[in-house]
């Protein structure tokens, strides 16, 4: 009966010790998710910021100041396009004539 | 000499004690316990919202889950606005250390002045006040390495606008607390605000959460918002309106560009305007929208509305001729005359010559209401179906109250006002044969729904006029541009001032449609004040209509429908045999 009684508080003994050991795993992985969530979270944050910064380097304002200045190109003009009519599209006036130099 | 006595003849346990007294002894310890198990129960079961908050507070924590507000986009996607967190400085006053030394550098990083950061520091709220929000990255950090006790920071929303000050009437901007204050920011301000989530969690020592605690709120971010504007074409047309405001010294120019099949609005802008994200000393001149919230008399662009009413009656024809000399007119008392008298003319003259007699003349043929009814019909006089804030609907009287003058002057456009916004939308008539066109400042990609007001016949050759007035003799021979053919109306306008005119200033104003043959946009363009000389519609507002079509036209992709001499350079290098 003793013998009985000494096992049963030893199995008893483990299976609480195992419960804190498990308690504590879960609050570790839980904390580790909850890290990597919000590192996602953060990464997202920068994704946007870098977004809007290239967004900025490429605005029409900025793209064609550096084109007049820096690179000395002009805008467009009928003069100077060659217009292509895709075969199917309805032709269009400028196309037959343009492309003879 | 010790005598022992043994515990067990203690002569105490000899002696009798009533029965009574152990179970006194048994029942009082029972109620003991008892009465411990009732208050454990009840600390522990019934009454246990004291001890849970005190619990709560010293391990649970909610957590605020902020939402993104919506993204603005233009027409292709590209971003007009978002949201990017920065920081924002905090201070907790009870906390913090008052060294004079710290306190003029943390200053001087946050570039505000000394007495002003003590001020905030004294402020009834010991606990929490905002030193500086969003400030720079760069800021921040200096900040963090001067590691001043009981200053904090956290992050918080702004608002970016990439595109700047082109776009800035039509987005918006909202206040630092991230909530829409103008343009489509205001209009969408529930789309684009998201509703921020909770939750729960215990936190252990280290801060680190470990546990979720009840229900989750999760945050519901903003839906994005893609306007019908091209962030290209916007550009350009702000781009062209403000080189031209500033080359005729004006006060203010607008400038709208509309799609005439889907009724977008592809470009709206005005200038003076600012940059939205440093918005220190706006004045009104800068946040006002004219476009939509200014209202002017439109001058002579009202006369092909005029013109095509009396078609559609039938009183005149293209080719019919009036007698305009000898450009003096007395109506009621009051005399109407022409900048310059021009005789006998037809009627496509009158509009390409924009004769107020010749207009007159064809508009006294008619009933005032049936020109009350065609102005009403293309949107005078009525609050534009755009949800944007402020848009205003112009002044246009009921028909019973006109008297013959005013009747003669309004065929003109004098007497009644609109927006350049609306007189952009009213010639989406002439443009879309015929009927006129649902606007919109949201992208839809669909042909827009429209309403008939003339007859396509009357549209085209209304359009033919306008054709007329481009060309050589017309009033605006600068609205040309290279390759495509263009049409549209000058408008010259006194400005009012009190309760008259003033014959010294005016309004430039120009409404053309793109390409005349099969139009694809009309644009409209207005500058207010020009002073450098020049001031007829046809020289300070034409340029700019001129230069707008032809950079929105090429964006769209049209293919020029008039013939250009190509300047291609094609080498040829030598075959060699």
């Amino acid at each position: 009966m003793t013998r009985l009684n000494l096992a049963l508080l030893i199995a008893l003994l483990a299976s609480a010790l195992y419960l804190v050991h498990t308690q504590y795993e879960s609050r570790r992985l839980f904390a580790e998710l909850d890290k990597a969530m919000s590192d996602a979270r953060k990464l997202d944050i920068e994704r946007e910021r870098l977004q809007v910064e290239k967004r900025a380097q490429a605005t029409p304002s900025r793209v064609e100041k550096l084109a007049k200045e820096q690179l000395q190109m002009r805008t467009a003009s009928p003069a100077i396009t060659q217009y292509v009519t895709l075969r199917g599209a309805v032709p269009g006036t400028a196309s037959e004539q343009a492309g003879q130099p | 000499m010790n005598k022992s006595l043994a515990y067990t003849s203690s002569p105490l346990l000899a002696a009798r004690t009533p029965v009574w007294r152990s179970k006194f002894i048994v029942g009082a310890i029972a109620l003991g316990f008892v009465a411990l198990a009732a208050r454990a129960v009840w600390i522990q079961v019934l009454s246990n919202d004291f001890f849970q908050k005190q619990g709560e507070v010293r391990f649970e924590r909610k957590l605020e889950l902020p939402a993104n507000r919506g993204r603005i986009l233009d027409r292709n996607g590209l971003m007009l606005a978002t949201s990017v967190p920065v920081p924002s400085i905090w201070a907790m006053p009870e906390d913090m250390e008052r060294d004079p030394r710290k306190l003029a550098q943390l200053a001087k990083v946050l570039e505000l002045p000394l007495p002003e950061l003590e001020k905030k520091l004294q402020d009834e709220d010991k606990s929490f006040v905002w030193l500086k929000r969003q400030v720079d990255d760069e800021v921040a950090k200096r900040v963090a390495q001067l590691d001043v006790k009981g200053v904090y920071q956290r992050k918080e929303y702004q608002r970016r606008y990439p595109e700047g000050e082109a776009a800035a009437h039509i987005v918006g901007f909202t206040n630092v607390e991230d909530h829409g204050q103008e343009g489509m920011e205001l209009a969408f301000d529930k789309q684009l605000a998201g509703r921020p989530g909770s939750r729960r969690v215990i936190k252990d020592r280290l801060g680190r959460i470990v546990e979720d605690v009840g229900e989750q709120v999760p945050p519901v971010d903003g839906r994005d918002l893609q306007l019908s504007i091209d962030s290209k074409v916007q550009f350009f047309a702000y781009q062209k309106l403000r080189d031209a405001v500033i080359e005729n010294k004006a006060k203010a120019g607008s400038v709208v560009v509309l799609d005439v099949a889907s009724g977008e609005v592809l470009a709206l802008a005005n200038y003076p305007s600012y940059a939205p994200n440093r918005r220190q000393n706006l004045t009104g001149a800068q946040l006002r929208n004219r476009a939509l919230t200014d209202t002017f008399e439109p001058g002579s662009t009202m006369k092909p509305f005029v013109i095509s009413l009396a078609m559609e009656k039938g009183l005149v024809r293209p080719e019919t001729t009036i007698q305009t000399s000898p450009g003096r007119l007395t109506i009621g008392g009051s005399t109407i005359s022409d900048s310059h008298a021009h005789g006998l003319l037809t009627v496509n003259e009158i509009i390409q010559k924009s004769s107020n007699i010749g207009t007159v003349k064809i508009a006294m043929q008619m009933q005032p209401r049936d020109m009350w009814e065609m102005f009403s019909e293309v949107g005078l006089g009525q609050k534009p179906q755009v949800p944007f804030p402020g848009a205003v609907s112009g002044k246009l009287r009921a028909y019973k109250t006109w008297r013959p003058i005013e009747q003669a002057t309004m065929s003109y456009g004098y007497g009644l006002s609109v927006s350049l916004f609306q007189l952009a939308r009213a010639y989406t008539v002439f443009g879309r044969d015929g009927d006129i066109a649902q606007v919109s400042l949201l992208k839809s990609g669909d042909a827009a729904a429209g309403v008939r007001v003339i007859d396509p016949a009357t549209a085209q050759a209304v359009r033919h006029m306008l054709h007329l007035v481009t060309l050589a003799g017309g009033t605006a021979p600068k609205a040309q541009t290279m390759g495509y053919s263009v049409g549209g109306k000058t408008g010259t306008a006194y400005k009012q001032e009190g309760k008259g005119y003033d014959e010294k200033k005016y309004r430039g104003v120009f409404v053309g449609i793109a390409p005349i043959e099969k139009p694809r946009i009309v644009v409209a363009v207005m500058i207010d004040e020009p002073s450098a000389g020049k001031y007829f519609g046809g020289d300070v507002a034409a340029p700019v209509f001129s230069a707008t079509v032809q950079q929105t036209l090429r964006m769209l992709g049209v293919q020029p429908d008039m013939n250009v001499k190509p300047q291609v350079v094609v080498e040829r290098v030598e075959e060699s045999f």
